[in-house]
C-alpha cells in the first residue's frame, strides 16, 4: 500500500535524506505536499498528487504557444514560468529578425513537442525543439493530467504506455509536465485512449490501476 | 467573457470540424444544453438564492429584497438591479477589481432578460406610492467560467428571483416598517428563459461550452418568455448573422426555453 | 465587541449556550476540496452557517511586473463578500474590513507556503464569502489553506483557524453570530498545527491575564479539531483511489 502525506505530516525520524518535496526539520522529515511517500536508497520524498511543473534540464515536455517576440516564443508547459523557445533554435543561425516571420513557423495556439534545455528559477526555462520526434504537434488531441502522474502514465519500462498504444492504436506524446498528446486515426481508439489516461490521472497509486485501464480500454462505444 | 485565454490550435480544429459534422466535441446535438442543475435557498439569510450548474459553469445568485426609494418618474412601481461578477477565482483570467465592459454587459443583458419580461409586475411592489417601494436586488456570482455566462447567469436570476420569500413593508410615520412574521410570494407574471446560441462557421451551436465560447464567430442571446414570445436581444461577437440564421435563433430559442422553463419553474415550487 | 444588551441568554445554568453547543463545542464544519474546474485548487466550507469557496492560481506570472520579486514568490489574498451574503445587501466593492481580513489571512498563510521556491511569481487565493456568519475570517481561512494544498503548492505545515471569545463571563470555543453581537470578547486564532506557532491572532472585548491564556487555549483546541476535517476533505479528494 503506498503511503499518503499531507503538508506537514512526519514522514520519519530514521536518518534519511530529504528528497522532492520533503523537508529536514531537526531531525524530522516533513511533507510539502499531497502525496505519496517514495522511499529510494537512503532519500525520502513525495510523489505530489497535484500542482505544477517544475521544469528539469533535459525532460520532454509538451507546450502551447503563448506569445512571441521579435527573437523568441513563448509558450505555456504548465509550470509557474513560461518556456522560450528561440528564434534560431528553429530557423537556425542566420536567423535574422526583420526577414523572418515567427508566425509562419508556429502560432499562437500550436501545440509542440520540446525538450527543456536548461532551467535555474532565476531565468525562465529555456526549450528546443532541435531534435529529431520534436517539433510542432500537427494532429491528435491535447490531455492534461498532474505532473506527478506521469510516471504511471508511462509505467515500469514503459509498460502502461505501450498497452493503451496496443489497445487503441493511439500514438501518445508524454510531456512530463503532464500534458500529452494523443493522436489516433479511429475516433473510437482516440476515446478509449483518452479515457484510459483520466483513470490513470484519478487512480495513478491505487493496487488495481492496470485493471482499471483494462477496463477503461476494453470497449468503445460511449 | 472575461476570458482571453488561448485555445490551443488541435481543440480549435476539433471544435469547428465536430460542430461541421453535427455532433459537437462534448457530443452534443448542435441544438443541445448541458445539464442544467438548478438548486434553491442555498444561502438562506438572501431572500431567494440558487446555485446553477450548466456544464462546467456554475453560478450562485441571491437577491436581497430592501425598502427602497422609487424613481422619481415611477413612484408606482417597485425598483429592480441586477448584478454580475466574475470573482477572480472563476478563472484565470478573470481580474478584481472594476468590472470589464463584458462582465458589464453579461449583467446587462441578464438584466434586460429579467426586467422586459415583465417577470415581476413591479406595480404590486409600492409599500406608499412615491415615498417608499420594495427594491429586489438580484448579484450573480460567477464560480467557475465554463461558457455561456449568460444562460447560466439568467437562469439563477430567475430561479433565485422565483425562490424569493418577499418581506412585508408598512408604511409607519412616513417610513416603511417591517411587519415581523409575514412573507408573500414575488409577483409573478411570466418566467423568462435565455437562450444563447454561437455561430461557428455556417453552424449555429446552443449553449456553447468554454471551448467552443472561444472559437465563435458570432453570438446572439434572445430570452422568451412564458407565452413563447420574444422579448430580449443580444447579438455579440466580431461578425454577424444572416437574417435567416436569425429567424432560425428564434425558433430555436422558442423551442429550447420550453424546455427549460419548467427546471426554473421548480424553483417556485421549491423556493 | 459587542457588548450589546439583550435578552437572549448566552449561557444556561448547564451551560449550555444559545445555540445549543457546549462551551468547548464548535459549530457544524463541513470542508470539500477541489470545487472549481478552472482554478489550481479550491475549496469550499461550511463552517456554521458561513458558506465560503476559496480558489488558488498559480505559482503564476505576476501582473502588474512591478509586484515580481527575484528572490521569492509573493502570496496575494483576497476576502471578498458577495452582496447578498449579510442581511444588509453589502454594496459589491471592497469594503475597509474585507481588504484588512485580507492582509490578516495572507499574514496567517504566509509563514505555511514555501514561496522562496518560486521567485518572480505570484500564488493568488481568492476568497469569496456566499453568506457570512460569525468567524467568517477563520472560515476563510481555513478554505484558503485547503486550496493552497489542493493546487499542491508546497506548504511546511496546513493552517488550521477557529475563533474563541467570552460570552457570559466564560471562555467559549467558535463563537456564532448572535454571541459576537452580545458577548464580551471575540479571539480569532490561526496554528500551524504540526509546528504548534500561532499564525493569525486578533482580539475584540477585554480580557484578564487568565481569561487571555485560556481563550488561546481555547482556540487552539479548536483549530486542531478544524485540521482534522482539512486532512478528511483533502483525503476524500486526493487519496481515494491510493488504497485508503
Amino acid at each position: 500500500m503506498p503511503r499518503t502525506v499531507m503538508p506537514g505530516d512526519t514522514i520519519t525520524r530514521e536518518a534519511r535524506r530529504a528528497g522532492d518535496n520533503v523537508l529536514l526539520d531537526g531531525d524530522t522529515l516533513v511533507s510539502t505536499a499531497v502525496g505519496i511517500v517514495n522511499v529510494s536508497d537512503d532519500t525520502v520524498s513525495v510523489i505530489p498528487l497535484s500542482g505544477k511543473y517544475m521544469p528539469r534540464a533535459d525532460d520532454l515536455v509538451v507546450g502551447m504557444v503563448i506569445s512571441h517576440t521579435s527573437q523568441a516564443w513563448e509558450l505555456d508547459i504548465n509550470a509557474p514560468y513560461v518556456g522560450f523557445l528561440l528564434a534560431t533554435d528553429v530557423f537556425g543561425r542566420d536567423f535574422a529578425s526583420h526577414a523572418d516571420e515567427l508566425t509562419s513557423k508556429l502560432a499562437l495556439g500550436d501545440l509542440v513537442a520540446a525538450r527543456v534545455a536548461n532551467f535555474d528559477r532565476t531565468r525562465d526555462p529555456l526549450i528546443t525543439i532541435d531534435d529529431r520526434d520534436l517539433g510542432k504537434i500537427d494532429s491528435g488531441e491535447l490531455v492534461k493530467m498532474a505532473p506527478g502522474k506521469v510516471s504511471s502514465l508511462i509505467g515500469r519500462q514503459g509498460s502502461m504506455i505501450q498497452a493503451i498504444e496496443t489497445a487503441t492504436d493511439a500514438a501518445v506524446t508524454i510531456g512530463q509536465n503532464g500534458w500529452a498528446a494523443v493522436s489516433c486515426e479511429s475516433a473510437d481508439g482516440l476515446l478509449r485512449a483518452k479515457r484510459a489516461i483520466g483513470v490513470i490521472d484519478q487512480w495513478a497509486y491505487s493496487p488495481g490501476l492496470m485493471d482499471r485501464v483494462k477496463s477503461a480500454l476494453g470497449h468503445g462505444g460511449g | 467573457m472575461g476570458t482571453v485565454s488561448i485555445l490551443d490550435g488541435l481543440k480549435r480544429k476539433l471544435v469547428a470540424d465536430s460542430v461541421a459534422s453535427g455532433r459537437r466535441a462534448d457530443g452534443r446535438a448542435l441544438d443541445e444544453m448541458r445539464e442544467l442543475v438548478v438548486e434553491t435557498g442555498v444561502v438562506p439569510k438572501a431572500e431567494g438564492s440558487a446555485r446553477v450548474r450548466l456544464g462546467r459553469t456554475e453560478v450562485v445568485t441571491g437577491v436581497k429584497v430592501n425598502p427602497d426609494r422609487p424613481f422619481p418618474d415611477t413612484g408606482d412601481r417597485g425598483t429592480f438591479i441586477c448584478t454580475a461578477e466574475i470573482p477572480p477565482l472563476a478563472h484565470p483570467d478573470a481580474e478584481a477589481g472594476p468590472p470589464s465592459e463584458a462582465v458589464i454587459e453579461l449583467a446587462r443583458v441578464v438584466d434586460r432578460g429579467i426586467r422586459e419580461s415583465h417577470m415581476l409586475d413591479m406595480s404590486q411592489l409600492v409599500i406608499k406610492r412615491d415615498v417608499s417601494v420594495v427594491g429586489v436586488f438580484t448579484d450573480n456570482a460567477v464560480m467557475d467560467d465554463g461558457g455561456n455566462l449568460f444562460d447560466a447567469c439568467s437562469y439563477a436570476s430567475v430561479a433565485a428571483i422565483l425562490s424569493c420569500k418577499l418581506p412585508v413593508w408598512e408604511m409607519a410615520e412616513d417610513a416603511p416598517r417591517l411587519v415581523e412574521g409575514q412573507r408573500r410570494d414575488p409577483p409573478i407574471t411570466t418566467v423568462p428563459v435565455s437562450v444563447t446560441m454561437g455561430r461557428i462557421g455556417n453552424h449555429i451551436v446552443v449553449d456553447p461550452s468554454l471551448e467552443e465560447w472561444m472559437c465563435l464567430d458570432a453570438r446572439l442571446t434572445i430570452t422568451t418568455n412564458s407565452e413563447g414570445n420574444i422579448c430580449a436581444l443580444q447579438k455579440g461577437g466580431r461578425e454577424g448573422f444572416t437574417p435567416e440564421q436569425l429567424n432560425s435563433c428564434a425558433e430555436t430559442a422558442i423551442s429550447v426555453g420550453a424546455r427549460v422553463r419548467p427546471k426554473l419553474e421548480a424553483a417556485r415550487r421549491a423556493g | 465587541m459587542g457588548g450589546r444588551e439583550t435578552d437572549m441568554v448566552l449561557l444556561d445554568a448547564n451551560g449550555i449556550r444559545c445555540d445549543g453547543r457546549r462551551v468547548d463545542e464548535p459549530r457544524r464544519i463541513m470542508i470539500r476540496a477541489g470545487v472549481l474546474h478552472n482554478a489550481n485548487g479550491s475549496a469550499y466550507i461550511e463552517f456554521g452557517d458561513n458558506k465560503i469557496v476559496a480558489g488558488v492560481f498559480g505559482p503564476r506570472d505576476v501582473h502588474p511586473k512591478h509586484q515580481s520579486n527575484a528572490e521569492t514568490g509573493i502570496l496575494r489574498v483576497r476576502y471578498h463578500m458577495q452582496p447578498y451574503s449579510v442581511t444588509e445587501r453589502k454594496r459589491p466593492a471592497p469594503s475597509r474590513r474585507e481588504i484588512e481580513i485580507s492582509k490578516v489571512i495572507k499574514e496567517a498563510l504566509l509563514p505555511a507556503v514555501m514561496l522562496e521556491r518560486f521567485p518572480r511569481t505570484a500564488v493568488d487565493v481568492f476568497v469569496e464569502i456566499l453568506q457570512a456568519d460569525g468567524g467568517s475570517r477563520c472560515a476563510a481561512l481555513d478554505a484558503a489553506a485547503v486550496a493552497l494544498a489542493d493546487a499542491g503548492i508546497p506548504m511546511r505545515d496546513m493552517v488550521s483557524a477557529c475563533a474563541a471569545g467570552k460570552v457570559a463571563d466564560t471562555i467559549v470555543l467558535d463563537i456564532n453570530n448572535e454571541e459576537d453581537q452580545a458577548g464580551q470578547a471575540d479571539m480569532p486564532v490561526a496554528i500551524m498545527p504540526n509546528s504548534g506557532q500561532v499564525t493569525l491572532l486578533q482580539l475584540d472585548g477585554v480580557l484578564t491575564r487568565d481569561e487571555y491564556r485560556k481563550c488561546i487555549e481555547t482556540g487552539i483546541a479548536g483549530c486542531r479539531l478544524v485540521y482534522d476535517i482539512q486532512k478528511r476533505a483533502l483525503a476524500e479528494r486526493h487519496f481515494k483511489g491510493a488504497g485508503q
